[in-house]
């Protein structure tokens, strides 16, 4: 990995991203529900900045979606942070050497509304051609690869929660194939104020609880106790891979060198809630590990995906149990209480975490479950670690990991 | 006012509300101005956002085989066009 | 069948199993029926009302036979995607002779781009009928890895399962993650394909953009003005040939290779110089490690719109040159419309039904070939052809290009052993 680009409620860029994972203070706006509100409860959501004029040009943000814009400035910023410029610029047809790997949990959500609000409250024939050509899944990935002339393979992954470690994953293997030298991989996301009313309305998201004046705002509590759901988050990120060969050469500074990466399923999972194979999910994540020549005791640090979700997190925790066994886990970071789900935020925070970027006490979490036997990190130093899992549990039932391994001295 | 000023000045806010041409004020584009390719640099998929806008806004509906090159050249030929619809 | 697999064996990749739904019918048979006799299933349809869309013809899938529903667990709660997506992947999981629990051996590939929206479409209808009641839940099936995930679930699954949707090339690339994984050792068994149903939302969406044609689709005729819309689902298993053999399973063809590339150019217009969608299909033979000149006959994506088929024209004068002018070619759209997310699942099988009968399917329709494009199109009657390899070519809105080399097996050096 040699360049990082993100946007989120944080802000744009990783500076933004150090100082919230640093605070532990999760950037709220509240979501206009007025339309939807019979559900939930929760108001909140971590919201994209969408001051993104300088990465993308009103020229070109004119024909793009919020998600299509995010995931472009996104992607020029991970390229600037690589130091390869914003792409491709010199003359004449760019080889075909970047593959583009986006991952989207639910597309880009307003342009998919408009569309239909346009087919139905009015009529077929009022459907915007500029929405529904935006409204497709793979617009983003299309959008980057336009805007940075990236000719690779353009593949756009759904895979809900698991997707960005997913995305990360098929982006190192086409460089491992030699199908590409460079990817630009990721994920991006948008929420509407109906995504964020279905995701209340399936108890999916934190909920504002209490009379005390800490619970007046949703709280996400990865692994807490009383966690009661996550944060919508949106945004995008996206990562610059290379081969480290090609790197070396160029002179790139690596942020992180990717060790392994790997996927299974849970087939007892509900298609919109997780399920009971925390044995089975384990024997994946310890071949997972295994690949990068490793054992579950070599592991330094674990950046988990858990978000505050009851059922999530609860099979997280007896996950990373089954795998370990009796031997006690390393250092867990949990960064979806600032982060939020969604967007790719918590992929940045895990490369900062390779990186031994401090990282504050765990936003959310104060009271332990007992049943998940899980504490993580409660703020301070951790040394830099050497080889970091980094996971992620879908909803309905997927799984992804990737082992990232701190860049060899040059 | 004639009936022949307002239509080309519907279309040209039109043009600027339906292809999200912020901070561009519809008086700034003249009527004979190539809006596709050079001039305004508007392309395929604007042409045909632009065609779901003129239906709309002039209750007409407009064939596919009609959305080219000479009507939709600038400003004046569509309004001419229009205008000969009604 | 009985041949001990030979080292050389171990990276070649089989399909053992396939399994598909379209307008045409439930299974792979009224698809082969269909195909052979070049006829259509774009007709008007009445999965929702159309009247006032600007065209109104598709090829829907019919109501399944009488049984299908009760072998398949909360079937009412499924959604059409995810209904082809089982039937289908069941249909080829039973001709390969495997059988749930699949475990962490097998994987699921799949693509789509629309999931489950067609019931999401409910919500809709629901919010501008005058005292509707939309419910909430309906959108619950928007996530477009729904179908996959239905897969994974009901075949009990225990590895890698993911959804990709780019579009037009979705299923291809799902092929090709496929064949990628199982090369890599990383699953002994693939279900890979893909499905998507009819809906308002991609119904108006290409219609809005003056894609569309009135009637049936006619790839590469003279006159074509545009594409149509089908639905469905088609699936393959997918296995090493050491190990298909080793367990006695008959290997229907060989995936023999992918590859993919983006035209990073334009939205919704194809290069017309056709440059990505060559890398695509030179990166697939390369892949497959076969010349351009081995190719036996091209399963296009043709969709029947005067870019796309022009692009992709040039694009297979680029791979092939001259010779490609007299290369049989065949394109599935004009009978069971364009099926999205699964087109490429859907075209793979029929290039593969191709390889094992002998024979090239026509193109529906009548009507010469659009003399500015001069290629062989197949029209009219099957065109015999024993032929031993075949590419299928998709090409994606947005720009994604993918192709897949498909060879019959045995392959003559097979035969030879």
């Amino acid at each position: 990995m040699t360049g990082l680009g993100t946007v989120g409620a944080f802000g744009c860029g990783r500076q933004a991203l150090e100082a919230a994972l640093r605070s532990a203070r999760p950037a709220l706006s509240l979501v206009d529900r007025s339309l939807y509100h019979r559900t939930g409860g929760a108001r909140r959501a971590a919201l994209a900045c969408r001051n993104l004029a300088g990465w993308v040009p009103p020229a070109e943000a004119r024909r793009m979606s919020a998600p299509s814009r995010l995931a472009v400035a996104a992607a020029r910023m991970a390229l600037e942070d690589a130091g390869l410029g914003r792409g491709w610029t010199s003359p004449g047809r760019p080889p075909a050497e970047t593959a583009v790997v986006v991952s989207t949990a639910f597309g880009p959500s307003s342009c998919t509304e408009g569309l239909l609000q346009q087919i139905f409250l009015d009529s077929p024939e009022s459907a915007s051609p500029f929405l529904f050509t935006e409204s497709v899944a793979n617009a983003p990935a299309a959008q980057i690869a336009i805007a940075t002339r990236a000719r690779g393979a353009g593949i756009t992954l759904s895979q809900r929660e698991a997707g960005p470690l997913l995305a990360v994953g098929s982006g190192a293997a086409e460089i491992a194939l030699g199908r590409s030298r460079r990817a630009l991989a990721g994920s991006v996301e948008e929420i509407t104020p109906l995504l964020h009313a279905v995701l209340d309305r399936f108890g999916a998201l934190a909920r504002p609880r209490g009379l005390a004046e800490e619970e007046q705002e949703e709280v996400a509590r990865p692994f807490d106790r009383r966690r009661d759901g996550f944060l919508a988050g949106e945004g995008a990120t996206v990562l610059v891979l290379e081969e480290v060969g090609e790197a070396r050469r160029r002179g790139a500074r690596a942020l992180a060198r990717v060790a392994a990466w790997g996927s299974a399923f849970d087939s007892t999972a509900a298609p919109t809630g997780w399920g009971e194979g925390a044995a089975g999910l384990a024997g994946a994540l310890v071949r997972c590990l295994e690949r990068a020549g490793l054992r579950p005791g070599d592991v330094d640090l674990i950046v988990s995906g858990a978000s505050g979700s009851r059922e999530g997190d609860r099979l997280e925790a007896l996950t990373l149990h089954a795998a370990w066994g009796e031997a006690p886990l390393p250092p867990v970071l949990a960064p979806k209480g600032v982060t939020g789900e969604y967007g790719g935020g918590f992929l940045a925070a895990a490369l900062l975490a390779v990186q031994g970027v401090p990282f504050g006490p765990t936003a959310g979490f104060a009271e332990p479950d007992p049943e998940l036997r899980l504490f993580p990190h409660g703020g301070g130093p951790l040394p830099t670690p050497r080889n970091t899992l980094v996971t992620s549990l879908a909803a309905g039932g997927a799984a992804a990991w990737l082992v990232l391994a701190r860049p060899e001295a040059a | 006012m004639s009936e022949a000023q307002a239509t080309p000045a519907r279309i040209k806010r039109l043009i600027v509300s339906s292809l999200n041409l912020d901070g561009m004020r519809p008086e700034m584009i003249d009527d004979h101005a190539p809006l596709f390719g050079e001039g305004l640099g508007l392309d395929s998929v604007d042409a045909l956002e632009l065609v779901v806008a003129l239906e709309k806004e002039f209750g007409i509906k407009i064939k596919s085989q009609e959305i080219g090159r000479e009507v939709f050249s600038s400003v004046a030929s569509l309004s001419q066009y229009i205008e000969s619809r009604n | 069948m009985g041949r001990m697999p030979t080292t050389s064996d171990s990276r070649r990749v089989v399909v053992t199993g396939v399994g598909a739904v379209c307008g045409f019918g439930w299974g792979v048979e009224p698809l082969e029926t269909g195909l052979r006799a070049g006829a259509t299933a774009l007709l008007p349809f009445s999965r929702f009302d159309h009247s006032r869309h600007r065209t109104h013809l598709a090829a829907q899938v019919p109501e399944p036979p009488s049984g299908v529903a009760a072998s398949f667990p909360a079937w009412r709660r499924l959604t059409q995607a995810d209904r082809f997506a089982l039937f289908a992947a069941a249909e080829a999981v039973s001709q390969a002779g495997l059988a749930a629990p699949l475990g962490p051996a097998a994987g699921v590939f799949f693509g789509s781009s629309t999931g489950g929206m067609f019931e999401t479409e409910l919500f809709y209808r629901e919010l501008a009928r005058k005292g509707g009641r939309p419910r909430l839940s309906a959108l619950a099936s928007q996530p477009v890895s729904g179908p996959g995930d239905a897969v994974g679930r009901h075949l009990q699954v225990a590895g890698p399962v993911r959804t990709i949707s780019s579009a037009c090339s979705s299923a291809t690339l799902a092929l090709g993650a496929a064949l990628d994984a199982i090369r890599a050792g990383e699953v002994e068994v693939a279900i890979a394909g893909g499905s998507d149903s009819l809906c308002q939302l991609t119904y108006a969406g290409f219609n809005s953009l003056r894609a569309v044609a009135e009637g049936p689709c006619r790839p590469f005729r003279e006159g074509r003005d545009g594409m149509s819309i089908g639905e469905g689902a088609a699936v393959f298993v997918l296995e090493p040939l050491a190990l298909a053999l080793q367990r006695g399973a008959l290997p229907l063809a060989e995936l023999a290779g992918a590859g993919s590339c983006c035209d990073a150019h334009h939205m919704t217009a194809p290069d017309p110089a056709g440059e990505g969608a060559a890398a695509a299909v030179e990166a697939a033979l390369a892949d497959a490690g076969v010349a351009a000149g081995r190719v036996d006959f091209v399963n296009a994506h043709g969709t029947g719109t005067p870019l796309n088929d022009a692009a992709e024209w040039r694009a297979l004068e680029r791979v092939f040159g001259p010779r490609g002018r007299l290369l049989p070619l065949t394109a599935t759209k004009g009978a069971v419309g364009h099926l999205l997310g699964s087109a490429g699942a859907i075209e793979a099988l029929a290039t593969l039904l191709c390889l094992r009968a002998g024979e090239v399917h026509p193109t529906p329709g009548d009507g010469p070939v659009d003399p500015a494009l001069p290629l062989a199109l197949v029209t009219g009657r099957p065109l015999p052809l024993r032929a031993e390899v075949a590419v299928s070519v998709n090409l994606a809105f947005g720009g994604s290009n993918a192709a897949l080399v498909l060879s019959r097996f045995p392959a003559p050096a097979d035969r030879a052993a």
